[in-house]
């Protein structure tokens, strides 16, 4: 089984985005993805107030296929806790996902430790947007690893394009972080991942739609990490973390 | 159909990454790419005439796959225009410029004697793109803002961003006629297809930019892409064929 730890859903008029269920469908038909993790562009409480039903209708709709993801601001930290709470208890999602630089909350800020305890103690994991850009680098995700160490944090981009070396050194130092490959470009990378911090701490993940599934399921593939390891990044991982059904 | 990577860095860099040509055809070959742009990395000690000239070196003896470009450090002043121009007399069929490596701006003034000699003698301009403070899109776009007429070519998109946030400016960029973008490491395969749709095929060129990325992954990033079989032609290689001119076999 092949799992798409990455995928994004949005119908944001106030950005002009439209990424639909069916255009994440399509892409992983294309990809031979059976299964995606689906969020969000936007954050709630903001610019989609729809995001949590368009999110829950997506994976109603496409049942065992997709499995939701919700994206907070931790700046609204109460609204936030019960939307988290009512996505994992009531919906069924499987995590919740911050991007520091769209809500500019550090990931070692108080509100951002607060969501990540919580999504710890309803047993999800927190994907991060890990990329370049200050407040989402590695060493700044590091902070928010250290104060939960009972939660799992996941690294999207695994650093992006100038950072994946500090990905690597902070997940070997925090055994509750693990890495996600999309859009980074170095397929050799994933190799030094599996090798530094073992198989079981590597996911495949794409962006998608907007990026190619397929081209990123070949970046896992071309990086020959073996028939054992390559199935647990490609969906082993993502099966024993979100407790999917086989 | 000829297969051009439009961007390999030959020799030993400064910064730690080197390939020789052997090693570069070794890659080629594995990918069935035929040919390939050459450019010298940053040089020990900062001599760029002798990277220019052992890159132009590796190129004689190429059999006609590596087409070489000169890189000068803008800083020089009068002594990188003079390269320039020494370079291109020997054969170089453009400039390369790696802001971030030589640490310039591209659209400070110091940079514009060496962008203007190089459309005087009607040779393009590649421009290691979208490193903050140094090579960002809307910058490049004014860089080439100089010299209209003489062909820009921005390396990865014009963009280095993982939240796809300078896209927007790299399209601004584009709206210049003469900028031309690398597919390479651009993550977003909207991008690259909207570059096709809006700007057209013609703008849009196939490199792998190694050793710094992977030249498998860097072809699949146009293989797998949703292009026409026309398409595909012009960014695989007919596009750089266009801009570098090929040299016969």
């Amino acid at each position: 089984m092949i799992f798409d730890m990455h995928m994004h859903i949005e119908e944001s008029t106030a950005l002009g985005w439209q990424m639909s269920a069916a255009d994440c469908i399509r892409a992983m038909d294309e990809a031979g993805v059976e299964r995606s993790a689906v969020m969000t562009l936007t954050d709630l409480p903001g610019l989609n107030p729809q995001g949590l039903e368009l999110i829950a209708e997506a994976c109603e709709r496409y049942r065992d296929r997709l499995y939701g993801f919700i994206r907070l601001n931790p700046a609204h930290l109460e609204a936030s806790r019960q939307l988290l709470k009512q996505a994992i208890t009531e919906l069924g999602f499987k995590g919740l996902k911050l991007h520091p630089v769209s809500t500019l909350q550090h990931p070692g800020g108080a509100p951002t430790i607060d969501l990540i305890r919580l999504a710890g103690e309803l047993g999800v994991p927190t994907l991060f947007h890990c990329g370049d850009e200050p407040l989402s680098t590695p060493l700044s995700i590091a902070q928010a690893a250290a104060a939960c160490p009972d939660a799992i944090i996941i690294l999207g981009h695994m650093g992006g394009y100038f950072h994946v070396d500090e990905a690597l050194d902070v997940a070997e130092r925090f055994p509750n972080i693990i890495l996600e490959t999309s859009a980074m470009p170095y397929p050799d990378k994933i190799r030094t991942a599996v090798e530094r911090i073992g198989a079981e701490r590597v996911v495949f993940g794409s962006d998608g739609p907007v990026s190619s599934p397929a081209l990123e399921k070949q970046k896992v593939i071309i990086s020959s990490l073996g028939d054992e390891a390559a199935g647990l990044v490609l969906g082993g991982n993502a099966e024993t973390l979100l407790r999917l059904a086989a | 159909m000829t297969i051009i990577d439009g961007l390999v860095f030959l020799g030993s860099s400064h910064f730690g990454y080197e390939l020789d040509a052997a090693a570069a055809f070794t890659g080629m070959d594995a990918v069935g790419t035929e040919m390939a742009v050459a450019v010298p990395m940053h040089p020990h000690r900062g001599d760029f005439a002798a990277a220019n000239d052992g890159v132009a070196q590796a190129a004689e003896k190429s059999g006609g796959r590596l087409m070489p470009l000169c890189r000068v450090d803008p800083w020089e002043g009068e002594a990188a225009v003079a390269e320039v121009r020494r370079a291109v007399r020997e054969g170089a069929r453009g400039v390369f410029l790696h802001p971030s490596e030589e640490r310039f701006r591209i659209n400070d003034m110091l940079v514009r004697p060496v962008v203007e000699a190089a459309a005087e003698l009607g040779t393009p301009v590649m421009v290691a793109a979208g490193y903050h403070l140094f090579a960002e899109p809307l910058q490049l776009g004014a860089a080439a803002q100089w010299t209209p007429d003489n062909t820009f070519v921005l390396t990865n998109g014009g963009q280095f961003n993982i939240s796809g946030l300078s896209g927007f400016d790299a399209e601004l960029a584009l709206g210049n006629d003469n900028v031309h973008v690398h597919t390479t490491a651009m993550y977003r395969e909207d991008f690259l297809e909207g570059v096709v749709a809006k700007f057209g095929p013609e703008r849009l060129l196939f490199a792998s930019a190694a050793p710094l990325f992977t030249m498998q992954y860097e072809r699949l990033r146009v293989d797998l892409a949703h292009f026409s079989e026309a398409e595909t032609e012009l960014i695989l290689g007919g596009n750089t064929a266009r801009i570098f001119g090929e040299v016969s076999k």
